[in-house]
Order: C-alpha cells, then sequence, then structure tokens
C-alpha cells in the first residue's frame, strides 16, 4: 500500500467484518449452482470425467473470485472530515472520492437479502454529478443509519446552491 | 388571438401588466403547427402512395385524409382547453380536455426562457416559449404558440418578474427598477462559409465524403448505379445527422444582454436561449485535428438543469455550443466573458507519463488558481475544459494497475450532469496527494464566497 494520498492523518472507519461473509455467500450462491449444472449438463452431454473436470473448474473460479473479493472488501475504507466524506476502494483501479456534505443531494440506505440476513446495509450518496458515486457496503444497519442522519444534517447544515 | 395588447409604453414593468391575469388563448394557429410535423410526414405519405398506384387507389387516399382530419381536430381540441394566466408571480397553464392539467410555474424559480421557432411556425410568424425549470424532469412549460413578438415580450416580463420575485422584498430598490432595455452587444457571429468548412471536416462530415467516396468508387468499378440502393438507409442517417448539425449552428449569435448571454441560431428552426454567467458548470474548448491547421475550434458550455431531450438525445448529450466554430481569439474573448481570468493549461504531465500515454502525452496539462481548474487532453483532438472550483460536485483520486507501476494518478472534478468532468490526467502521484489534499479546501473557498456575493 504506497503512496495512498494522506494516509498520515486520515482515521479511516471500515466496514463491518461480516461484509466479507457476505460476499462469501453471494459467491458461493453463484458459484454452487453453477458448478452443480455444468457438471451434470457435461457429464449427461459427453463423459462423466468432462463433468467432473467443469465442475471442479467452476468452484476453482468460485475460490478465485472469493481471494478477489476479500482483497476488495479489505480495500473499502471511509473517513467522516470536518467539511467532507472520502471513501477509498478498489484493489486494482484505486480510487478515493471526497464528497462535501453540502453537495449530496440525498442519500439512500439499501440492503439485498444476504445482506440484510446478516444485518448490513449499502450506504449510498448522490450528488448532481453522476459521475460521483460514492458508497459503503457492509455497515451494521444500526451504522448505517446512523451515518445516514448525521450525513444528511450535516448535507443540510453546509447546503449549496448548484 | 384575444385582442394583441398595445404595445405597453415605458416596457415592462416588473409589476404585471392588468391584462396578463386574464386567461389568454394560444394562437388559433397553434394546432396546426403542433402538428406540423406530422401533417408534412402525412402529406409526403399521401403523395407517395399517390404516385405508387397511379389509378388512385382512392380508399387509401381516403384513409389518408380521416386521419390528417383526426390529427387536426384533436389539436383544434387541444387548442380550445388550453388557456394560460400570470398571477402572483406564478404562470399557470391549464390543459387537457379528459385529462384536466393544471401546471403552475413559479416564475422566481425559473431557469431560463427559450423562444424556439419551428420551420413551420416561422412561415406564420410565430413562436413557442419554453421554460426551464430546475428539476431533473425535462417536462418544462410550454407556450405553443404564440406571436414572435408576443412571445419576446411576454418572455422579458416573465423574466423581470421572475427576478422581482427571486429577490429578498427589502432590496427591491433601485435594483428592481425597470432596466431600459439595453442594445444587445453582439460577442460572437458564426461565419456560414466557416460553419460549412468546420462541418466537413468534422467527424460527420468526413463519415459523408467517405460515404460518397466509396460510392462513387462502387458505381466506377461496376458500373451498376443499383447496387447501392440497399445501402442509401445509411446516407440518408448520415446525411440528416450532417443537416441537423448545420440546422442547429447556423447562424449563431452570441449576444450581451442584461440577463446573460443571448444565444441565437437555427436555419430553419431557430432557438434563442438566455444563459446566466452564474449557472455554467464548465466550458470546454475542442480543437480537432483538421481545425487546428485552420486555427479554428469549438467553444461549448454546460449549464445547470436539463437540455430539451425532445427533439432527439444526442442532441440533450452534447453541450452547448456558444462558438460552434470560431478563431481562437473569438474563443479568448467569449472565454474571459464566461469566465473571470481563466487561467491557462500550463503544467505538463511529468515525463514519467510519457511511456503510458505515449498518443495524448502532448496535450495533457493543467493548471488551477483559487477560482477555477482547466484541464486539457486528448489523442488528435485536443479538448481543454475549464471547471470553477465553486461548481465542483465531487473530487476524486483514480489510479490504475499500469499508472501505479508508473507512480502517477489522475485527478478528477466532478460537476452537474452526466456530461462534464475535467480530468488531471496522469499527474505524478506526491502532486496528485497534494492535489486531492487541497482542492476540497480551495472548492470549500470557492463555495462561500460565491454564496457572500
Amino acid at each position: 500500500m504506497t503512496a495512498e494520498p494522506g494516509d498520515a492523518e486520515i482515521r479511516w472507519q471500515r466496514p463491518s467484518h461480516l461484509l466479507l461473509r457476505a460476499r462469501r455467500i453471494q459467491t458461493a450462491l453463484v458459484t454452487v449452482p453453477a458448478a452443480l449444472a455444468g457438471g451434470i449438463v457435461a457429464g449427461t452431454a459427453g463423459s462423466a470425467a468432462l463433468g467432473l473436470g467443469i465442475g471442479l473448474g467452476l468452484v476453482v473460479v468460485g475460490l478465485l473470485c472469493e481471494r478477489f473479493f476479500a482483497r476488495r472488501v479489505a480495500a473499502w475504507g471511509y473517513a467522516e472530515r470536518r467539511d467532507d466524506l472520502m471513501v477509498k476502494r478498489g484493489v486494482m483501479v484505486r480510487r478515493q472520492s471526497v464528497i462535501p456534505y453540502g453537495r449530496m443531494q440525498f442519500i439512500d440506505v439499501t440492503a439485498g437479502p444476504v445482506e440484510r440476513s446478516l444485518g448490513l446495509a449499502t450506504v449510498r450518496m448522490h450528488t448532481a454529478a453522476a459521475a460521483s458515486d460514492a458508497r459503503i457496503p457492509g455497515l451494521d444497519k444500526a451504522d448505517a443509519a446512523k451515518l445516514r442522519d448525521q450525513l444528511a444534517s450535516l448535507g443540510e447544515s453546509q447546503a449549496a446552491g448548484l | 388571438m384575444t385582442a394583441p395588447p398595445p404595445h405597453p409604453v415605458p416596457p415592462a414593468p416588473p409589476v404585471p401588466p392588468a391584462d396578463m391575469a386574464a386567461w389568454h388563448r394560444l394562437h388559433p394557429l397553434s394546432p396546426l403547427i403542433r402538428t406540423g410535423r406530422h401533417l408534412v410526414a402525412l402529406g409526403i405519405l399521401v403523395l407517395l402512395l399517390i404516385f405508387a398506384n397511379h389509378s388512385g387507389n382512392n380508399d387509401d387516399f381516403i384513409s389518408d385524409i380521416v386521419v390528417v382530419g383526426i390529427v387536426l381536430i384533436a389539436g383544434v381540441i387541444s387548442w380550445l382547453v388550453t388557456r394560460w394566466q400570470v398571477a402572483d408571480g406564478v404562470l399557470r397553464i391549464e390543459t387537457g380536455l379528459i385529462r384536466r392539467q393544471s401546471l403552475r410555474f413559479p416564475l422566481s424559480q425559473v431557469q431560463a426562457i427559450d423562444v424556439v421557432q419551428t420551420g413551420l411556425a416561422r412561415v406564420f410568424g410565430l413562436a413557442e416559449l419554453r421554460l426551464r425549470m430546475a428539476g431533473a424532469d425535462s417536462s418544462g412549460g410550454r407556450l405553443a404558440c404564440l406571436p414572435l413578438a408576443d412571445a419576446e415580450r411576454l418572455r422579458e416580463q416573465l423574466l423581470a418578474m421572475g427576478h422581482a420575485a427571486a429577490r429578498p422584498a427589502g432590496a427591491a430598490g433601485p435594483a428592481s427598477a425597470p432596466a431600459p432595455p439595453r442594445p444587445e452587444r453582439v460577442l460572437f457571429r458564426v461565419q456560414s462559409e466557416r460553419l460549412a468548412g468546420a462541418i466537413i471536416l468534422s467527424r460527420p462530415g468526413a463519415y459523408a465524403g467517405t460515404a460518397i467516396a466509396v460510392v462513387i468508387l462502387v458505381i466506377a468499378l461496376t458500373g451498376k448505379p443499383g447496387i447501392i440502393v440497399p445501402f442509401l438507409v445509411f446516407g440518408f442517417g448520415i446525411v440528416t445527422s450532417v443537416w441537423r448539425q448545420f440546422n442547429t449552428e447556423f447562424g449563431t449569435v452570441v449576444a450581451e444582454a442584461p440577463d446573460g448571454l443571448r444565444l441565437r441560431s437555427g436555419l430553419v428552426q431557430t432557438a434563442a436561449e438566455t444563459i446566466r454567467p452564474g449557472r455554467v458548470q464548465a466550458v470546454r474548448l475542442v480543437e480537432p485535428l483538421l481545425w487546428r491547421a485552420f486555427g479554428w475550434c469549438r467553444l461549448e458550455v454546460d449549464v445547470a438543469g436539463p437540455r430539451q431531450r425532445r427533439e432527439n438525445r444526442s442532441e440533450g448529450q452534447r453541450l452547448r455550443a456558444l462558438i460552434p466554430v470560431g478563431s481562437r481569439a473569438d474563443a479568448d474573448r467569449m472565454l474571459g466573458e464566461l469566465l473571470t481570468a481563466p487561467p491557462r493549461p500550463t503544467h505538463p504531465a511529468p515525463a514519467g507519463a510519457r511511456v503510458k500515454t505515449l498518443l495524448s502525452y502532448h496535450f495533457l496539462a493543467w493548471a488551477g488558481d483559487d477560482r477555477y481548474v482547466v484541464a486539457s487532453r486528448g489523442r488528435i483532438c485536443r479538448k481543454t475544459t475549464w471547471v470553477p472550483l465553486e461548481k465542483v460536485q465531487s473530487i476524486r483520486w483514480v489510479q490504475g494497475p499500469w499508472q501505479r507501476r508508473l507512480g502517477l494518478a489522475t485527478i478528477r472534478l466532478d460537476v452537474a450532469g452526466r456530461r462534464v468532468t475535467a480530468s488531471i490526467q496522469d499527474r505524478g502521484v506526491a502532486e496528485a496527494n497534494e492535489l486531492l489534499g487541497e482542492l476540497p479546501d480551495l472548492a470549500r473557498a470557492a463555495r462561500s464566497r460565491g454564496l457572500v456575493s
């Protein structure tokens, strides 16, 4: 982790450790049926060995994805500063966004079925610019609601016109 | 038209003239013009049908007449039930026979008012008034159609009332005194020959030229002109796109008016709109390869609020060209008009970036002061984007794997809308980090300054 901007003075907060579990469940939910279906189709159409090979191959792909997601989850971070919110993410392409509180148009909190089962939620910030997408996945539900209210009130007090 | 009001002497005080508070109808010819496009299409269809079967199959003809009749009657009914009124600083439009709609447009919220004339409307001297609100959906108010003079005057009055309503009550002193309409100072006028040349040398022009060359080549080689018939559709598409560009940008005139820059353009369909300097989100200077040989360039602005997307989608995504084609001197003058003392992109990218950006390195540069950031990029077409720090919505720091190896990073500044991002590309990591630290503070300072003034 070389040369991340302003690492020294920023106190990064991290998503919940349950996020990794959520990502693992999501990967498994895709990988296992895909491997089963691929294996069975190839096994009945071709030979049993081919079916086994394809099934195992898909499982390996799923495991690689899991490694990748683990690194991605580890890269997420956000920091509430005095006037703006910073979000960093990404492994291959690293990104950091700075979003002034006054520029936030609205904030939504979403939770998919897997996230919900683990009590997680994603907070998403929207500005008037379509390009500035900042989201923080895998926050504890209570934390997410708190963050949303906090951002909303900060946004209100610092709101600026277009 | 309900008795066109006599020309009001001393023009346009912000108090609504008594006659505006009454309910008005649109011009009786409006249905004809609103359905004009369909009418023309139908007319062509009818002619084609008549020519297609020389015997004159009467059934088809009659059915077409019936369709035209229904469209016209629907238009007339819509005209009959539509009326508008200005009262208490609000423009109200009531319309609809079965699904009755009452639209309210508070004038203090109006971003801009455009006067648009379609081809048919020009024949009858009518014009359409479009109100642009700040909201995200483009269905602003439309008053179609009014006589041109009335439309212009109504526009002035509505804008004046909007200003008066927007200003706090205490400040309605000398500032709100009815300013006599100053003669507009023309800042730029596009040269028609140059516009035609520029379009030929631009990308759609190049497509058209290639297509024509291919057609000639194919005919010369095969000797059978009939072979190109299946491809006529593509040819038609190219021609219409070139024509559309010429049509919208022909005769562009930019003038300085009390409420901002007045922009008028169009050959068949003319449009007039006002750009308030405070609403400019970004300015972009585009210099394609072939144009540079002539010292030409294009200056575009990005303005808050939706562009009308009724005409077509691609139009909505393009920026408004203040200078469709002009010399660098024109562009510099206009730039000075839009921004105060804009910086020039003077810091070239670090030498380390040369490996990654072999084809675009020569155009990568940026500069910034406490008000603006300017960044240029591009391979063969140089695009220089100015963004007022006051308008920046978010700042992003991005580093791809290739950039990480070279020790580079890119800073992007986003402004409202989905079209423009100023991208300070491929800077050294230390510089980019420093920028990410500084720019938010500079932007905040610029914002608070903007709030005060």
